[in-house]
């Protein structure tokens, strides 16, 4: 376990910032306690500093997970989200999709979004922009990549992609 | 007639050519240097500065004056000529003392057992020929021995002995030997004096370290396949260092908010410029106006007219 350097921070936040833009800063600067970044064995792990503090007496080897983790560091040092960082992106996420009830599952089973299954979406999405998935009942689902902005997707027939599913 | 008057006047006029002062004055003619060390009488310092300083200088010069001229001089077509005396005052030195020599291994030796140096002569009085010879050089007294008409030659001697061959051999390791611990002297001396930093023999052992560790990596598979030799050490590459993991989180906290301000800062130009030809354009925004967000495929089949899908597909 330890921090990030300033290489890895940087990627690890130009793809936070993609889902929840500015709102990243209240991720780092919290109100209720320093949280930080932590990497183990190639993954990145959002925790709170005390037990971030319990954690490194526990050996490298030994240690399986702290706190939330958010993704992880691909060979080639791409970084890649996970969908246990949905809760944190859920809570500040800048541009929503929200999609039917029979496309939950299509979604829920790896497919990315049509324009079929598409419920509901903010106003002026820009396209290729990180954006959280809820079901109707606004329980998030997971997140992906807009295909569309929303103003293109108008135009668009019922089985082209809106979305790209990421996790 | 009555000339005190007169002589009063000329005497208030020129003062007495005697300085005296309650300290005599300390003159060093070598330097034509006066020094004054008596204490400044505060009153007429007070009284009149310039006029105090003036008669202070005026004394200083007279006695120095006086002193010139009571030096002895030689006439001159220029005048009369005096030497001046070497100077008196001890200036301090310019430049700082000379280190010392550092000792040879000999004279180290001979210091801590009280050998005391003999002077030994270059020259030496030969017997035979009742003349003065050097000890070594030019008809050196040292060559005696390979140079002599007659060789004693022992009695059970090989075939191609050759006393003088000896003799010289002899002499030249002599020389040899005295050559190689002069250089070692010369090297002690050099590691003593170079207290500071790396010696230049331990600046060599990391440059011929550095040579190996570059060349044993510059082969086609960067030094994965090659053979290693016996006793070859593993090399060791650099250290990673990273932050620890137990420092206040508060610092880590900072540098991330300042890098994030860095980021927003930087301008976003990295999407814009993928997609725009000479910086005008935006060729996937075309592609999706003029195809009704159909992509360039179906542009492409579009623009052809009518051709079947089979044919596009080959």
């Amino acid at each position: 376990m330890r921090p990030l350097t300033e290489e890895e921070s940087r990627t690890v936040f130009e793809k936070l910032a993609n889902y929840i833009g500015r709102n990243l800063i209240k991720l780092i600067d919290r109100p209720d306690g320093p949280y930080c970044f932590r990497l183990h064995k190639d993954r990145v792990f959002y925790v709170s500093e005390s037990s971030m503090r319990l954690g490194i007496s526990v050996a490298r080897s030994n240690l399986v997970s702290l706190g939330t983790c958010f993704g992880k560091f691909s060979k080639s040092g791409k970084f890649k989200l996970h969908i246990t960082a949905l809760d944190h992106l859920a809570q500040y996420a800048k541009y929503k999709v929200w999609i039917k009830p029979n496309g939950e599952m299509p979604f829920l089973y790896g497919n990315h979004v049509l324009k079929a299954h598409l419920g509901r979406i903010t106003e002026d999405t820009p396209e290729h922009q990180g954006v959280v998935v809820y079901s109707m009942n606004d329980t998030p689902l997971g997140f992906g990549v807009t295909a569309r902005s929303t103003v293109d997707t108008r135009k668009l027939d019922p089985t082209s992609i809106i979305v790209f599913h990421q996790a | 007639m009555d000339v005190s008057d007169i002589l009063a006047e000329r005497a208030e006029k020129q003062k007495s050519i005697a300085v005296e002062r309650e300290i005599p004055l300390e003159t060093d003619t070598g330097l034509l240097t006066v020094t004054d060390l008596n204490p400044i009488d505060l009153e007429s310092y007070n009284e009149d500065l310039e006029a105090f300083l003036q008669s202070n200088a005026r004394d200083g010069v007279q006695a120095l004056l006086n002193a010139l001229f009571a030096l002895p001089s030689t006439p001159s077509p220029d005048g009369p000529v005096a030497k001046l005396p070497p100077p008196i005052t001890q200036l301090p030195r310019a430049k700082p003392l000379p280190k010392p020599k550092p000792l040879t291994k000999w004279e180290k030796f001979a210091k801590e057992k009280g050998i005391s140096h003999r002077k030994r002569e270059k020259a030496v009085w030969d017997e035979e020929k009742q003349e003065w010879v050097n000890r070594w050089g030019w008809k050196g007294k040292n060559k005696e021995l390979e140079e002599q008409w007659l060789a004693e030659v022992p009695a059970n001697a090989d075939t191609d002995h050759d006393p003088s061959k000896i003799a010289r051999k002899e002499r030249k390791t002599r020389v040899a030997k005295n050559e190689r611990q002069m250089a070692q002297n010369v090297a002690r001396a050099q590691g003593e004096s170079a207290t500071s930093g790396p010696s230049t023999r331990e600046q060599r052992k990391n440059e011929i370290n550095r040579t190996l560790a570059t060349s044993r990596v510059s082969t086609a598979s960067m030094g994965r396949f090659d053979k290693v030799l016996e006793g070859e050490k593993k090399s060791k590459g650099l250290k990673r260092k990273f932050e620890p993991a137990e420092a206040p989180v508060e610092q880590e906290k900072a540098a991330n908010l300042a890098l994030i301000q860095r980021m927003e800062k930087e301008p976003r130009q990295k999407k814009a410029k993928k997609d725009t030809v000479d910086g005008v354009l935006n060729v996937r925004k075309a592609i999706r106006a003029t195809s009704g967000g159909r992509g360039s495929v179906a542009l492409g089949k579009s623009l052809k007219g009518g051709r079947t899908k089979g044919k596009s597909r080959r």
